[in-house]
């Protein structure tokens, strides 16, 4: 019997770690995760895969770590010693990289540095294969419609920018090195485990207050930007498959279907039977509801629920983004199996039952809390 | 039209980063003589002022402060402190084949730098023109097509990613916040001031030495990658152009004439009555992890938008740092 193969995800925590962790366990990996400490727990999304640290031969377990931190990270890769590291870490927000560049930088630019040099320094060159999460932001003012692996790019964020770092400096160690060392350029790719300050889950999340009444009204920034939304689910599978290859190569993981932000409201909103109207231009325009079917939503015709508040605007802007998933079909036989429909009906379903919960508590007389950003 | 003092007659200001290095000390020479008030940094002032600024003998014209660009409080404080109208960013790493050991000095030198810079300047509120010191490794190999402003990034070394992002950051900051910003994607420019770990004056100082009977061998990479060698004087005088324009842009500055650096060799030996194939063997340990091997530009949009053409080309740089090199070797034999 040959033993298990062994992962270590960095980033776990967050919605692509919790995916790949059950993916990988299920697949009969020993998984590690890095996470960060933080004063609050964090493991919410990966609390279903927690083992007793005090079992033996435990299959998934958590260390400490951060990315700022080289020799901590060449202290859990040596303790690991993985056969497949997955960096998935990453400060990973658009709008809040503006406001911390440099640690943005740190984190994901030198961060991915880290990692690749943790791998040469401990000798695991041969034996450690590793996956870089890029991103569909690198396209930013996008040069060509759609986007493959060979469109340029031109990053419009801080953020951008240090992932296009991330992604260099993989191909560099790839090829000066002989690194198994591949990007996944992933467009954005959802859940219910999806963070609430991105905006599909702030519409869902949303939506399903407004539709309980325990909100009034959805602030959004750029309605009219066009994304290319998939399911986090089908996205890490082939994070997975990128390091079972002859040879490590880059790939764009994508729908191939793009939608405006103003449309995934439409969706959420109909998930709950009401139906929208958008009128107005630009920081004025906003959404009205029409009508109400069916008893999941309490609100009445005329009502507002979604405004624009230019808070909420980029200092640049991405306007549009649509990968072309082609080369993920012909070489690994890959098709994202959840559209867009099934993913907004799967996450409005989930952030329903929060909001009803929610409900029910401040019905009892207890305090909900709000998460306001 | 800019003038070199502003209504109250202060002379312009420009506070050059990195001021040791062979461009710092041009450019210094170059803004002195337009009538600038140049402060320059080095990481450490009390060694900058022994290197190109004293051998261009403005060593006493140029106030040199330390600074370290990775570190935010000494970037703010030397603004605070300068005020300058320009800020010309040629510090960092610079050497390709250093940054394949010494990659995270790379990207903090480099990319933090640049960052620090920038959100200095947002911080001090003032209309500071920036000048970011890029490179044409950021194109790796161009192959047969010269590279322009349009041609998409390939670097292919930590020194070049590092290069590629602080060119993304200058690039996001100018359109996120209208900035006066821009980057000179200078392919490679020589002098006499260049340090011997550069190819070109390894070549130069060893063709030399042999000329005056060293009976050394030149051991070199690979001499068939190609290069568009140009002259560093007169580049340092399209940095300062860049900043004069209305609308900062990012231009190419090159000659547009791409040479082998078996050529250069060959060149050069000849200049010193020398045939390069009895001096110069090829060294495995020097190839890199992973070169670039053909590097061309296409100069023509700073022709467009400064008027700007190179006048010097590789043969005229060959001429110029033998004739240094010869002059070095007889002014240390004359001290000894």
């Amino acid at each position: 019997m040959t033993s298990p193969k062994v992962a270590l995800i960095t980033g776990v925590t967050g919605q692509d770690g919790a995916y790949l962790a059950e993916l990988l366990l299920d697949k009969g990996y020993v998984v590690h995760g890095v996470k960060r400490r933080a004063s609050l727990f964090n493991t919410d999304r990966i609390d279903h895969l927690y083992q007793d640290p005090h079992v033996d031969h435990p299959r998934f377990v958590l260390h400490y770590g951060d990315l700022t931190d080289s020799t901590n990270l060449i202290r859990i890769i040596q303790q690991v010693q993985p056969d497949e590291i997955y960096n998935l870490a990453a400060m990973s927000h658009v709008a809040v990289s503006f406001e911390t560049p440099e640690y943005t930088a740190n984190a994901d630019g030198i961060g991915t540095l880290r990692i690749l040099e943790a791998i040469r320094i401990l000798g695991l060159e041969k034996k450690t294969r590793f996956y870089q999460a890029s991103t569909s932001e690198l396209y930013g003012l996008v040069q060509e419609v759609p986007q493959t692996e060979k469109t340029p790019f031109y990053p419009r964020s801080p953020y951008a920018v240090a992932k296009l770092y991330g992604y260099w400096i993989t191909v560099n160690y790839r090829e000066a090195y002989g690194l198994y060392a591949c990007n996944g350029i992933l467009f954005n790719h959802e859940s219910p485990l999806r963070g609430e300050t991105f905006v599909t889950r702030k519409i869902t999340r949303a939506m399903a207050r407004i539709a309980l009444g325990l909100q009034d009204c959805l602030y959004l920034g750029n309605l009219s930007a066009l994304r290319d939304w998939g399911h986090a689910k089908d996205y890490v599978e082939m994070q997975w498959l990128m390091l079972q290859q002859q040879h490590p190569e880059d790939f764009v993981i994508a729908t191939g279907v793009q939608y405006s932000v103003r449309q995934f409201v439409e969706m959420a909103a109909t998930e709950l039977g009401i139906r929208l109207r958008f009128s107005g231009e630009g920081e004025a325009e906003i959404a009205t509801v029409v009508s109400v079917e069916g008893d999941r939503a309490h609100v009445q015709p005329g009502q507002v629920v979604v405004r624009v508040d230019p808070r909420y605007y980029r200092p640049t802007e991405v306007e549009t983004l649509l990968g072309d998933p082609s080369k993920a079909k012909a070489k690994l036989g890959w098709t994202p199996k959840i559209g867009l429909a099934e993913l907004v009906k799967e996450m409005v379903a989930s952030d329903y039952d929060a909001a009803r919960r929610d409900n029910l508590v401040k019905s009892a007389g207890f305090q909900a809390y709000d998460y306001n950003e | 039209m800019t003038t070199t003092s502003d209504a109250t007659g202060r002379p312009r200001r420009a506070l050059i980063c990195g001021v040791g290095g062979q461009d710092g000390a041009y450019l210094a020479s170059f803004l002195l003589a337009k009538g600038y008030e140049v402060v320059g940094t080095s990481r450490d002032a009390a060694s900058a002022q022994h290197g190109g600024l004293k051998q261009l003998g403005i060593d006493g014209r140029v106030r040199v402060v330390s600074m370290a660009t990775n570190d935010f409080r000494s970037v703010l404080q030397t603004l605070r402190r300068t005020n300058p109208d320009e800020i010309y960013n040629l510090a960092g790493q610079t050497s390709v084949g250093l940054s394949f050991d010494q990659p995270v000095e790379a990207i903090e030198s480099i990319a933090i730098g640049v960052l620090n810079l920038l959100e200095a300047i947002r911080f001090v509120e003032r209309p500071i023109a920036f000048y970011n010191a890029g490179s044409s490794e950021c194109f790796g190999d161009t192959g047969g097509k010269p590279a322009n402003e349009e041609t998409p990034f390939r670097p292919r070394s930590p020194y070049a990613v590092a290069k590629a992002c602080a060119h993304n950051l200058v690039a996001n900051y100018r359109e996120a916040y209208r900035m006066q910003a821009c980057t000179g994607i200078l392919f490679n420019h020589e002098s006499p001031l260049r340090p011997e770990r550069f190819v070109t004056q390894k070549v130069v100082r060893a063709a030399s030495r042999i000329a005056r009977g060293s009976d050394e061998t030149l051991m070199l990479g690979n001499i068939d990658i190609h290069r568009d060698w140009g002259w560093a004087p007169e580049y340092v005088e399209v940095m300062w152009s860049m900043l004069q324009m209305d609308q900062a842009q990012d231009l190419v500055i090159a000659t547009g004439r791409s040479v082998s650096l078996q050529y250069f060799v060959e060149r050069t030996f000849a200049h010193f009555g020398l045939d390069w194939r009895e001096h110069v063997r090829s060294d495995a340990s020097l190839l890199r992890p992973s070169d670039i091997h053909y590097g061309a530009a296409d100069p023509s949009r700073a022709w467009q938008q400064l008027g700007w053409k190179s006048k010097h080309d590789v043969d005229e740089v060959i001429a110029k740092m033998s004739v240094a090199a010869r002059e070095r070797i007889a002014q240390n034999l004359l001290r000894q």
